[in-house]
């Protein structure tokens, strides 16, 4: 392959190299960004090619001769004899990072790391290592519990192969924007008038316009969006330059997040909590601290009191939605906040976001022979299948014998009560609130509510505008990316027009593109001065 | 009733005519550039596209909610997608190798939604709390938009790989002039067109592989464009599920299951778009990273939800809530 590409190295034609006197910078062209375009180029006009003796014409002209420099080259000749050896260690090293194949290496060893976190399962006993993974019967030979449990792999996302990956990968980013991004963008907008024809019609798009004034081009050419200049009979006109910045955006963008989603894991509060509706919690007693860098604030003393909590239901029966109306009271006591917070619409209270999670049944009120209502405890069961049960259990006679006794009371959701008698035959259903007594075994019950708990989730997340910050970039820089940058070089030569151009992504609408922007230069019938003369 | 029966009906409109379209390509393969079933083709994918369209906004209107919701819902808008990009390059550029491979995967996913396999979730389903957001319409489209992208660009990848390899295969034990193709990188591939347009009078087999050259090169340009605004789409949906998560479940990024397998799609045409900048890796490498990719988001897609493991599977969602 190399020997191949030596061979095709002479038909390359590389008649910039004069114009860029900078273009020794170390950069070895590694890692363009993510959109880089094709630099190799198939002729597709058999016709042409037989009229030029060159086929190949190379995607970015002034990066051209870097392309096939290898990055070590660059330290064997540095440009200023001076150099510390510091300075040439933090290039070397700087050079090693930004390697491409390296890079790739590091986001391979990531996406593998990343697929085992997900097969094997994470967070378990190590028992459960044990006997998942046995030692006299390894998977594929060797992976045992011992490659798990000392690897860290059971806790995968936050084992310190996956996050020394992670942390190399981002010294890679910043070593590629450094060092190759950088001075690309640099070249890039170095842009410069080119004086001769046989220049310009080497480049990847030519064509020549006989009868054409070049004040036309220019002004078609800013019609279609292009940036124009014009010097004597040279035209510069260049589009989509943004297309080249943004794959530095793209990486700065990662870097925000990469270290906003640090800051979230050192420095942020969790907690979870099941409220019973009509109690009331601290905000600091909840929450915990996540890494080294939390600090609670004043919002800690916050009191959180659960006024209400229900919720919705379809049609069918099955539940829609969860609400709890929360009220949050300050150290002095005084309401500063009151939200109906439900799933996906969270409550936010100086960096303290409450979320509805979940839910549970706390008690049931109930009056029994017209005395209470007295509240009945409410204890979850376990059953067979996914979905939640409660119960609740009601003594009738002696409480104190041995041989207990009386009515069970079971819950699906807040909307109906299954009760059953002493002898767990089926009694009947009651919603709450209904005010329609049942009566078992000579005990007259009336339902008169179900009182939920809520569950919520808290937490402060100092980082969530840095890595929001970093999403809004990278969403933006992303899109930029497609864009392609466009050059375009013509020269008034006589009565003809030579324009040529090339770009770095749409090359194949590019010479499509360029046809309809030609196709409207108009034609000047030249004044018959110059036939008469 | 209506809306079931319309829906019915739409369904197996959109399916036959896809079917049509594929018998269609396959009539032009065999018969050589016949232009006629060519256009015809184009305006069954039109017809196609509206159909899915029309199946889609029934679903909207009789459920109440987008209809994004489980897997069948998904699989209809996939080929709603796959068709939507067959035929906006077709107002672009008239004619590429797009149209093949979109009208084959349409079929694909079509067939399998239509299929027996997930009749039991046919029926529009209640939508879970986690699920009642606006960030439904935006999360959800966008990833199987990406979906769509990224599976036509790496199948144009698959494409390339195959074409390049069958030629090794040939010229292994052929003449000495074919042995040339025996190339692995683009710039090669260059090179050899180059030398073909010099034998071009003399050689039958170059000029032959002129063309397969050049449509290799199509390929390669093609699979890169469609699968860069794969990326983007991907880009934002992702993102666009953080942000939703962290509205919803608490944290904007949680290693559930389909959120780590969307990352690593997400890295592996990353690294696909990083290949095409180094000259080395172009080519059939940059091939072997897409159909890699192609693998990923199947499991992505599919396996994830196969497994109804994590927060994304609704089906164990409603373990948490009801």
């Amino acid at each position: 392959m190399e020997t191949l590409l030596l061979t095709l190295n002479p038909l390359k034609p590389q008649p910039y190299l004069f114009k860029f006197p900078n273009s020794r910078t170390p950069f070895t062209n590694n890692c363009r960004g993510f959109f880089s375009p094709i630099s190799c180029k198939l002729s597709s006009q058999p016709s042409k090619d037989t009229t030029k003796n060159k086929v190949v014409v190379p995607g970015a002209a002034p990066s051209l001769s870097e392309e096939n420099e290898p990055p070590a080259k660059v330290d064997s000749r540095p440009k200023k004899s001076g150099g510390a050896v510091v300075k040439r260690l933090t290039k070397r090293g700087l050079s090693v990072l930004a390697n491409l194949p390296l890079a790739i290496g590091e986001m391979f060893t990531i996406a593998g790391l990343m697929a085992l976190g997900t097969a094997i399962d994470q967070g378990e006993n190590p028992e459960y290592y044990f006997q998942k993974y046995p030692e006299d019967n390894p998977i594929l030979g060797f992976f045992t519990w011992r490659w798990i449990l000392t690897l860290g792999f059971d806790h995968m996302f936050s084992s310190p192969v996956f996050l020394g990956t992670l942390v190399l990968l981002a010294a890679s980013l910043m070593a590629c924007t450094y060092t190759t991004q950088i001075p690309m963008v640099k070249v890039a907008r170095r842009w410069s008038f080119l004086n001769s024809a046989n220049t310009i019609r080497k480049l990847e798009f030519s064509d020549s316009l006989p009868k054409a004034s070049i004040q036309d081009l220019g002004v078609i050419l800013s019609g279609a969006g292009y940036e124009v200049f014009l010097k004597g009979p040279s035209l510069y006109a260049f589009k989509g330059l943004a297309g080249r910045f943004a794959p530095i955006g793209v990486h700065i963008a990662l870097l925000l997040i990469m270290s906003g989603g640090t800051y979230s894991a050192v420095g942020s509060f969790k907690g979870s909590v099941t409220v019973p509706q009509g109690l009331n919690f601290v905000m600091g007693d909840v929450l915990g601290p996540n890494g080294f860098l939390s600090t609670p604030t004043e919002a800690f003393n916050t009191e959180v009191h659960v006024n209400r909590f229900y919720m919705d239901y379809y049609d069918s029966g099955e539940v829609s939605q969860f609400h709890t109306d929360l009220s949050l009271f300050d150290i002095d006591g005084k309401e500063v906040m009151r939200k109906t917070i439900s799933v996906n619409d969270p409550l936010r209270y100086e960096g303290v976001t409450i979320y509805q999670t979940d839910w549970s049944i706390s008690a049931l009120q109930i009056v029994k022979d017209e005395e209470g209502p007295y509240n009945l405890a409410v204890a979850p069961l376990t059953v067979n299948g996914d979905k939640k049960l409660y119960g609740s259990f009601l003594p009738v006679g002696n409480a104190d014998s041995t041989n207990v006794k009386g009515i069970s009371m079971l819950l699906r959701d807040l909307q109906s009560v299954v009760l059953y008698d002493q002898d767990g035959k089926f009694a009947g259903v009651r919603r709450p609130n209904s005010k329609l007594p049942i009566e078992i075994n000579g005990t007259k019950i009336e339902i008169v509510d179900a009182i939920g708990s809520s569950g919520l989730d808290m937490k402060t997340d100092p980082g969530v505008p840095i890595v929001y910050a970093g999403f809004g970039a990278l969403m933006l820089t992303t899109c930029v990316s497609y864009l392609s940058h466009t050059q375009i070089w013509a020269l008034q030569d006589g009565t003809t027009v030579v324009v040529g151009g090339k770009t770095n992504r749409a090359k194949v609408e590019f010479p499509d593109e360029m046809n309809r922007v030609l196709d409207r230069v108009p034609e000047i019938n030249e004044p018959s001065d110059v036939i008469l003369g | 009733m209506i809306f079931s029966t319309l829906e019915h009906i739409l369904t197996h409109i959109s399916f036959s005519i896809v079917s049509i379209v594929i018998t269609l390509h396959l009539i032009t393969l065999l018969g050589n550039e016949i232009i006629k079933p060519y256009d015809s083709s184009e305006k069954g994918m039109i017809a196609t596209f509206l159909c899915l369209t029309g199946l889609l906004t029934t679903r909207w209107i009789y459920s109440g909610h987008f209809p994004l919701s489980d897997l069948y819902e998904s699989l209809i808008f996939l080929s709603w997608s796959f068709s939507l990009i067959h035929i906006v390059p077709y107002f672009k550029i008239r004619k590429n190798d797009l149209t093949t491979i979109t009208a084959s995967i349409t079929i694909f996913t079509q067939g399998f939604a239509t299929s027996g396999l997930l009749n039991e979730i046919h029926k529009p389903t209640i939508l879970v709390p986690a699920l009642q957001s606006e960030w439904l319409i935006m999360h959800v489209s966008m990833m199987i938009l990406s979906y769509a992208a990224l599976l036509c660009g790496s199948l144009l990848s698959v494409a390339l790989l195959v074409i390049t390899f069958r030629n090794i295969f040939y010229s292994s034990k052929s003449n000495n002039l074919l042995k040339l193709n025996e190339s692995f990188s683009f710039g090669e591939i260059q090179y050899k067109n180059e030398r073909n347009n010099i034998f071009q009078k003399t050689s039958f087999f170059s000029d032959k592989n002129y063309y397969k050259a050049q449509f290799i090169q199509q390929l390669d340009y093609w699979s890169y464009r469609v699968i860069s605004l794969g990326f983007i789409f991907l880009t934002i949906g992702i993102l666009s599920g953080a942000v939703w998560a962290n509205e919803a479940w608490g944290s904007y990024w949680s290693w559930d299951p389909k959120e780590t397998w969307a990352f690593i799609t997400w890295i592996v045409f990353a690294i696909y778009l990083h290949t095409r900048t180094n000259k080395n890796l172009q080519g059939a490498n940059s091939a072997i990273v897409a159909t890699l990719g192609f693998l990923i988001i199947w499991i992505c897609y599919f396996g994830v939800n196969l497994l109804g493991i994590g927060l994304h599977s609704y089906g164990s969602f409603t373990l948490t809530y009801s």
